[in-house]
C-alpha cells in the first residue's frame, strides 16, 4: 500500500521504495511510542497497565487472525481454540518440565502452529463457509480434548495454575511488570506479521483471497500457502495464548472460548482486514468498548434498577454487537481504512483527489 | 438510505434500552457500592469476641472497605444473589449497630460471570484501588483456587464460600473456609453410611457400599474425589465403581450417567453440586423409575432451597443426605438463627433467598468482623493489615460465628471448619432432619 | 461397549435427535432462500423460550396462551432481524455475512441477559417427569429382557419436533408462498424476474426461523429448566445441517437423528473418555462431513463457474 505522496517527491533506490518508514520524523515517533510503551508501568495506574496487558494480547491474536483471514480470505473461528492450544503447551513446559518462559513461549507457540495446521487441513477440500464450520469444530474439539484427555497432566476442567515468568532471579508476577513482555512480544509480532505481508508468500496470500482460481493458474500452490496462513495464524494465536496463560496464572478450558473467537473476528473487522494497522486500532477499539460496558454497568444499573443483576456482563457483549452491526454496514472495510483516508484527505489538502 | 439505517439503528438501540427499563422483575437487584440507611433493624448484634488486650477505640469517621466477588450472570448465578444479599444486609446492619468500633463498614462487588479470567481482573482492580485491602469474600471453588496463591502472596484474607482443598492448601495460605472442604465432607457423610447401612441402604441392595460420583466437570464438581479422600474411601471399604459428569446447566440430561452408575453396580450416589445440579439427578432418577436404588447424597449445598427451584416436584427432593456444617432457619432457637431472620424480613427478601447462602453469609461476616476486632485489639487500628487479620482468626481458634451458626477451628494449619452435622430431607424445605449432630469430619487435607 | 446398556441409548439418541433437527430446520429455512447462515439460531431459541416463560410465568398467562404469543413475537423479532441487520448485507461479501449474524448473536445473548438476568429457572412442565413409558425390548441381558426407559419429556419433544418438520416441509410442497420460497432458493433474479418479491420472501423465512427457534427453544426448556446456556446447546444442529445437506429440509431429520444417534452410541461404551466424547460427536461428525461429502447427505453439489 504506497502511501500518497506530492508530485515531485521520487524515491532513488528500491530500498527507499519499499521502507515502511520513510521520513526520520517517522522514525522519532515510532521510537518516542515505543519509549512511552515501556515507561507507562511506572507512570499508569494498575488497571490502566493491566488493561495494556490485555489489549496487546489480543493485538497479537489478532494479527495472526488477520494473516488468515484478511490476507488470505480463510474465515476462523478457532483462534482461541488455539490460543488454548498455546496456552496449555507452554503452562505444561514451565510447571512440569522446568523450561523458562521465554523458552517455553516459542515452542507454545510453534506447538499452537502444527495444531493449526491439523485443523487446517480441511482447507483442501471446502471453502468459505464450510470452513468456518471446519474452524469452528476445532472450538469445540480443542477444549474437550483438554478436558478428558490425560487427565493427570491436564487436569481436566479444574484446568491449571500457571507459574510466574522468571528471569535472572526476577519474577514477572505484577501486571507492570508483566508489560514488559507483552510490549517486547507485540514488537517482534508487528514486525513479523508487516514483513509476512510484504514478502512473496503475503503476496500470495492475497492472491488466494482475490481470486483463488486465477492465482491457481498463475501457479501458486493453494494448499501449501493456505496451510501456511493456518499454521501462522496459530503460531500467533500459541503465543498470545502462552502470553494470557501467565499473566492471568489460571488456564482451563473456558479461558478462551467461542465468545472470544467471534470477539477476535470482530476486533479484525472493526479494525479493518488486510492491513497491519486493522489489529491494533480494532483490539484497542474493543477492549475499551469491554472496559466501557463494566464501568458503565453500575450507572446502567441506578438508571435501570430492574436489570441490576448480569447488567455489567451484559453491556458487553451488546455493545460489542452492535459496535459490530454499525461498522459491517456503515465502514466494513473498518477503522484503517478511514485511516487512509484521513491521511490522504491530508495529504493531498487543499484537493480532494 | 445509510442515513436512515443509522437513524433505524439508533432508535432500536433507544427501543432495546427502553424495553431494559420496563423489563420484568427477573432478579432481585444486588446492591453495587455504598451500603445505604434503611428501615429499622434489630440493634442487638452477634456476641462479643473474647475481650482483646487493649480496651476498645473510637474509629468514628474511618471507613474499613471489604470486599466480595462472584458470578451474577453466568452458571451460578440463581445461588449467587442470597449470598451477595446476606453479606451486604450484614454489613448495613452492623453499622446501623455503630459499625466495628464506630467505623462504617463498606462492601464492594464484582461480577466475574462465572469466568477465571473477570475475577482475576477484578481482584487487580480491587487491589489497585485499595492499597490495604484486608478480607475479601469469594463464592466459587474455580475463583478461589486461582486466586489463592495471590491472596497468600499480597496478604489479604480470603473469606471462601468455594471449599475447594486445592484452594485452601496447595499454594495458599490466607483462605479460609465457611465450611468443611469437600474431601471431608464426603468422608464424613460415608463413614456415617458405612456405620449404620443396614437402615439407609437400598432395597435389595448389597451390604457393601458401591459408590457413584456424578458430578459437573469444573472444580467445584470434582472437588470432592481427592487422592485423600479415596485413600480414605479405600480404608472404609467402599469402592468407587463409576465417576460420570453431567453438562453445568438445568437442561443437562443425566440419564447416561445414571445408567452407567447402574450398570456399574452402584447403590450410593454422591454429587458433589448444588441446586439443579443435585436436582437434574434427581428428577432423573424419578423419571427413570430408579430412585429406589440409590442413597443420594451432596454436599452441604445441595441441601438447599435452590435445589427446591429445580425440582420438578418438592417430594423428589426427600431422602437426600447431605452434611450440614451450620444451623438451618428451622433451629429458630439459636439467637443467631434468630438475627438473620430479623435481618431478612428487615430487608424484605424474597421468599426464593431464604436458603443456606443467607444465613452463611450472615456468618461470614460476623466472622470477619470478630477477626477484625481482635486484630485491632492485638496490635491496634493503625497498623491493621491482613496479615494482623490473619494471625487473628488464628488466634481466635476455636470460635463460633453468629452465636454458633458456624463452628470454626483455623487453629494447626487447618483453615476449614471441621465440624459438621449430618442431615437429611424428610419432606419440604422445613424438615432437614438432624440423622448426626455436631461430629467431627475426618481430616482429609491435601498434604502441601 | 455395554451392549445392555446400547438398545435404551440408541432409542434415547434418536428421540433427542428431534429437537436437533428442529433447530436444524430453522437453519436451513433461512439459508435455502437468502443463502445466509444464521449463527444466531441458538439465540434466537433462547430469546423464544425466555419470552414464552416471562408470558407464562411473571404475566400469568395460561401456558397455551403463551406458547401462541411468543411465537407471533418471535416471527415479528424474525421480520425485525431480516429488515434492520440483514438487508443492508445483500451483495456483501461472505465474511460480512457471517459476522453480521454473530454480531446478532452477542447482541441477543446480552439483551437477554439484561432483560432476564441471568439466574436459572424453571420451565412450566408440559409432560409429567416422573412416570416414564417403559418399553420392553426382545433383547434379553441377564436372563432379563432389556427395558428401555424413555422420559415423557423427551418423547413428546421428539414428537413434536418431527411433526413440526413434516408440517414445515409440507407447507413448502404443497402451498403457493411455500412454492414461491423454493423458487427464490433457486435463483434470486430468476425469481424477481417472473414477479416474486424476494424480500418479503426473505422476511418470511425468517419470521418462520423464528417460530421454528421458539418451538424448539420451549422443547429444550421444558426437559429440565431454562438456563443462558441454552444457546450453546443447539451449536450441535449446525453440523446437522451440514450432514443433511443445507438446502434440504428432510435432510434436517436425518442428520438431527444421525447426530442424536452417534451421541447415543458414544454413550454406551466401557471407556470412560469415549463417553465423554458424546459432547463432541457431532464436531466429529461434522469433520467427516466435510472430509468425505462436504454437501452432505441430501444436499446438492455447487459446481463452482468461472
Amino acid at each position: 500500500m504506497s502511501a500518497l505522496r506530492p508530485a515531485g517527491e521520487f524515491d532513488t533506490s528500491y530500498a527507499r521504495d519499499m521502507a515502511t518508514i520513510r521520513r526520520p520524523w517517522q522514525w522519532g515517533l515510532l521510537l518516542a511510542s515505543i519509549a512511552a510503551l515501556y515507561m507507562l508501568p511506572s507512570l499508569a495506574s494498575q488497571s490502566l497497565v493491566s488493561l495494556v496487558n490485555r489489549i496487546g494480547i489480543s493485538i497479537i491474536a489478532v494479527q495472526g487472525l488477520n494473516l488468515l483471514t484478511g490476507y488470505t480470505g480463510q474465515i476462523s473461528l478457532g483462534q482461541a481454540a488455539f490460543m488454548t492450544a498455546g496456552g496449555y503447551i507452554s503452562a505444561l513446559l514451565v510447571n512440569n518440565a522446568g523450561w523458562s518462559f521465554f523458552a517455553a513461549l516459542p515452542v507454545a507457540a510453534l506447538g499452537a502452529g502444527i495444531v493449526g495446521l491439523v485443523f487446517g487441513l480441511p482447507s483442501l477440500r471446502v471453502k468459505g463457509f464450510y470452513l468456518v464450520m471446519a474452524t469452528l469444530a476445532a472450538q469445540f474439539i480443542i477444549p474437550w480434548f483438554t478436558r478428558n484427555a490425560f487427565p493427570e497432566v491436564l487436569n481436566r476442567a479444574q484446568g491449571l495454575n500457571v507459574q510466574v515468568p522468571v528471569l535472572f532471579g526476577v519474577e514477572f508476577s505484577s501486571p507492570q511488570r508483566y508489560l514488559y513482555i507483552t510490549v517486547t512480544v507485540l514488537i517482534l509480532s508487528t514486525i513479523a506479521a508487516h514483513n509476512v505481508s510484504r514478502s512473496r508468500l503475503g503476496r500470495a496470500l492475497v492472491a488466494i483471497r482475490d481470486n483463488d482460481l486465477a492465482a491457481e493458474v498463475l501457479g501458486v500452490n493453494l494448499f501449501k500457502y493456505k496451510l501456511q496462513a493456518f499454521f501462522l495464524a496459530a503460531v500467533y494465536a500459541g503465543a498470545a495464548g502462552a502470553l494470557a496463560a501467565h499473566n492471568i496464572r489460571h488456564l482451563n478450558s473456558e479461558t478462551f472460548n467461542l465468545t472470544d473467537s467471534v470477539f477476535y473476528m470482530g476486533m479484525l473487522v472493526v479494525g479493518g482486514l488486510g492491513s497491519s494497522l486493522g489489529p491494533f486500532f480494532g483490539a484497542s477499539i474493543v477492549q475499551l468498548l469491554i472496559e466501557g460496558a463494566t464501568l458503565f454497568g453500575p450507572f446502567f444499573t441506578r438508571l435501570f434498577p430492574s436489570t441490576a443483576a448480569g447488567a455489567v456482563q451484559a453491556l458487553r457483549p451488546l455493545f460489542f454487537g452492535i459496535t459490530l452491526m454499525f461498522f459491517l454496514i456503515f465502514e466494513p472495510r473498518g477503522l484503517a481504512h478511514r485511516w487512509y483516508l484521513f491521511k490522504a484527505a491530508w495529504r493531498l489538502r487543499p484537493f480532494s483527489h | 438510505m445509510r442515513k436512515y439505517m443509522s437513524y433505524l439503528l439508533s432508535v432500536t438501540v433507544l427501543i432495546s434500552l427502553v424495553l431494559a427499563a420496563c423489563a420484568p422483575q427477573a432478579t432481585p437487584t444486588p446492591e453495587p457500592t455504598k451500603v445505604p440507611t434503611a428501615t429499622p433493624v434489630p440493634t442487638e448484634a452477634p456476641t462479643a469476641t473474647p475481650e482483646p488486650t487493649k480496651g476498645p477505640p473510637d474509629l468514628t469517621g474511618e471507613t474499613i472497605t471489604i470486599y466480595h466477588f462472584g458470578d451474577l450472570s453466568g452458571p451460578y448465578a440463581a445461588i449467587t444473589a442470597p449470598l451477595i444479599h446476606g453479606a451486604e444486609d450484614a454489613v448495613k446492619a452492623i453499622n446501623e449497630a455503630g459499625g466495628l468500633y464506630g467505623a462504617t463498614l463498606d462492601i464492594k462487588f464484582a461480577d466475574t460471570a462465572g469466568s477465571i479470567d473477570e475475577a482475576v481482573a477484578a481482584y487487580d482492580r480491587f487491589t489497585g484501588e485499595d492499597d490495604n485491602p484486608l478480607v475479601m469474600i469469594t463464592y466459587g471453588s474455580g475463583e478461589v483456587e486461582a486466586l489463592a496463591q495471590r491472596f497468600a502472596t499480597d496478604k489479604i484474607v480470603n473469606i471462601s464460600a468455594g471449599l475447594s482443598a486445592r484452594g485452601f492448601y496447595i499454594d495458599s495460605g490466607y483462605t479460609f473456609g465457611l465450611g468443611p472442604i469437600y474431601p471431608d465432607q464426603i468422608g464424613a457423610v460415608m463413614a456415617f453410611l458405612k456405620e449404620d447401612w443396614a437402615t439407609y441402604k437400598p432395597a435389595g441392595a448389597e451390604d457393601d457400599i458401591k459408590l457413584a460420583h456424578l458430578s459437573w466437570p469444573t472444580a467445584f464438581g470434582q472437588g470432592s474425589l481427592t487422592e485423600e479422600s479415596r485413600a480414605y474411601l479405600a480404608d472404609l471399604g467402599i469402592e468407587v465403581v463409576a465417576e460420570e459428569t453431567y453438562d453445568l446447566s438445568p437442561t443437562a440430561d443425566t440419564t447416561t450417567a445414571i445408567l452407567n452408575a447402574q450398570a456399574a453396580g452402584a447403590n450410593v450416589i454422591w454429587t458433589n453440586t448444588l441446586a439443579f445440579g443435585v436436582s437434574v439427578v434427581l428428577n432423573d432418577l424419578h423419571a427413570l423409575g430408579l430412585r429406589d436404588q440409590f442413597v443420594v447424597a451432596s454436599d452441604n449445598w445441595g441441601m438447599d432451597l435452590a435445589t427446591y427451584a429445580f425440582l420438578a416436584e418438592p417430594a423428589f427432593g426427600v431422602g437426600l443426605i447431605s452434611p450440614f456444617p451450620y444451623l438451618w432457619w428451622t433451629d429458630t432457637d439459636n439467637p443467631g438463627v434468630q438475627y438473620a431472620q430479623q435481618l431478612f424480613v428487615a430487608n424484605e427478601r424474597p421468599a426464593a433467598e431464604h436458603n443456606v447462602g443467607y444465613l452463611l453469609l450472615i456468618a461470614g461476616v460476623d466472622m470477619a468482623m470478630k477477626a477484625m476486632e481482635h486484630a485491632i485489639g492485638t496490635v491496634g487500628y493503625e497498623n491493621l493489615t491482613g496479615e494482623a487479620v490473619h494471625d487473628a482468626l488464628v488466634a481466635m481458634s476455636p470460635f463460633e460465628a453468629l452465636d454458633g451458626v458456624v463452628r470454626a477451628d483455623y487453629s494447626a494449619g487447618s483453615r476449614s471448619p471441621h465440624m459438621t452435622q449430618i442431615r437429611m430431607i424428610q419432606g419440604g424445605p422445613d424438615a432437614f432432619v438432624v440423622l448426626q449432630d455436631w461430629t467431627e469430619t475426618p481430616d482429609l487435607r491435601p498434604s502441601e | 461397549m455395554n451392549w445392555q446398556l446400547v438398545p435404551q441409548f440408541v432409542i434415547t439418541g434418536l428421540l433427542a435427535g428431534g429437537p436437533i433437527a428442529l433447530t436444524a430446520l430453522g437453519l436451513v429455512l433461512i439459508f435455502k432462500s437468502s443463502y445466509i447462515f444464521n449463527f444466531a439460531q441458538g439465540q434466537l431459541l433462547l430469546m423464544g423460550a425466555l419470552i414464552t416463560w416471562w408470558l407464562s410465568v411473571e404475566r400469568g398467562f395460561p401456558l397455551g396462551v403463551a406458547v401462541l404469543l411468543a411465537v407471533v413475537l418471535s416471527a415479528l423479532l424474525g421480520l425485525a432481524i431480516e429488515r434492520l441487520a440483514l438487508r443492508p448485507m445483500t451483495g456483501q461479501p461472505l465474511l460480512s455475512i457471517i459476522l453480521m449474524t454473530l454480531a446478532l448473536s452477542q447482541v441477543l445473548q446480552g439483551l437477554a441477559l439484561l432483560l432476564f438476568g441471568g439466574a436459572q429457572r424453571n420451565f412450566p412442565q408440559m409432560f409429567s417427569a416422573s412416570n416414564p413409558y417403559r418399553i420392553t425390548t426382545p433383547f434379553v441381558f441377564n436372563g432379563q429382557p432389556i427395558v428401555v426407559i424413555l422420559k415423557q419429556n423427551l418423547t413428546w419433544s421428539f414428537v413434536v419436533a418431527v411433526l413440526g418438520v413434516l408440517v414445515i416441509g409440507a407447507f413448502f410442497r404443497f402451498t403457493k408462498t411455500g412454492l414461491a420460497m423454493r423458487g427464490t432458493s433457486e435463483d434470486h433474479e430468476l425469481a424477481q424476474s417472473i414477479g416474486l418479491r424476494i424480500h418479503r420472501i426473505f422476511g418470511l423465512s425468517w419470521a418462520l426461523a423464528g417460530v421454528v427457534a421458539t418451538v424448539g427453544g420451549i422443547l429444550l426448556a421444558t426437559s429440565s429448566g431454562l438456563d443462558l446456556s441454552l444457546s450453546v446447546v443447539v451449536l450441535a444442529a449446525f453440523p446437522a445441517v451440514l450432514l443433511g445437506g443445507l438446502e434440504s429440509i428432510p435432510g434436517t431429520i436425518v442428520g438431527g437423528l444421525l447426530i442424536g444417534l452417534s451421541q447415543g452410541l458414544v454413550a454406551a461404551s466401557r471407556a470412560t473418555i469415549v463417553r465423554n466424547a458424546a459432547e463432541i460427536m457431532p464436531y466429529i461428525v461434522l469433520l467427516i462431513v466435510l472430509l468425505f461429502r462436504p454437501e452432505g447427505l441430501f444436499g446438492r453439489k455447487r459446481i463452482e463457474r468461472i
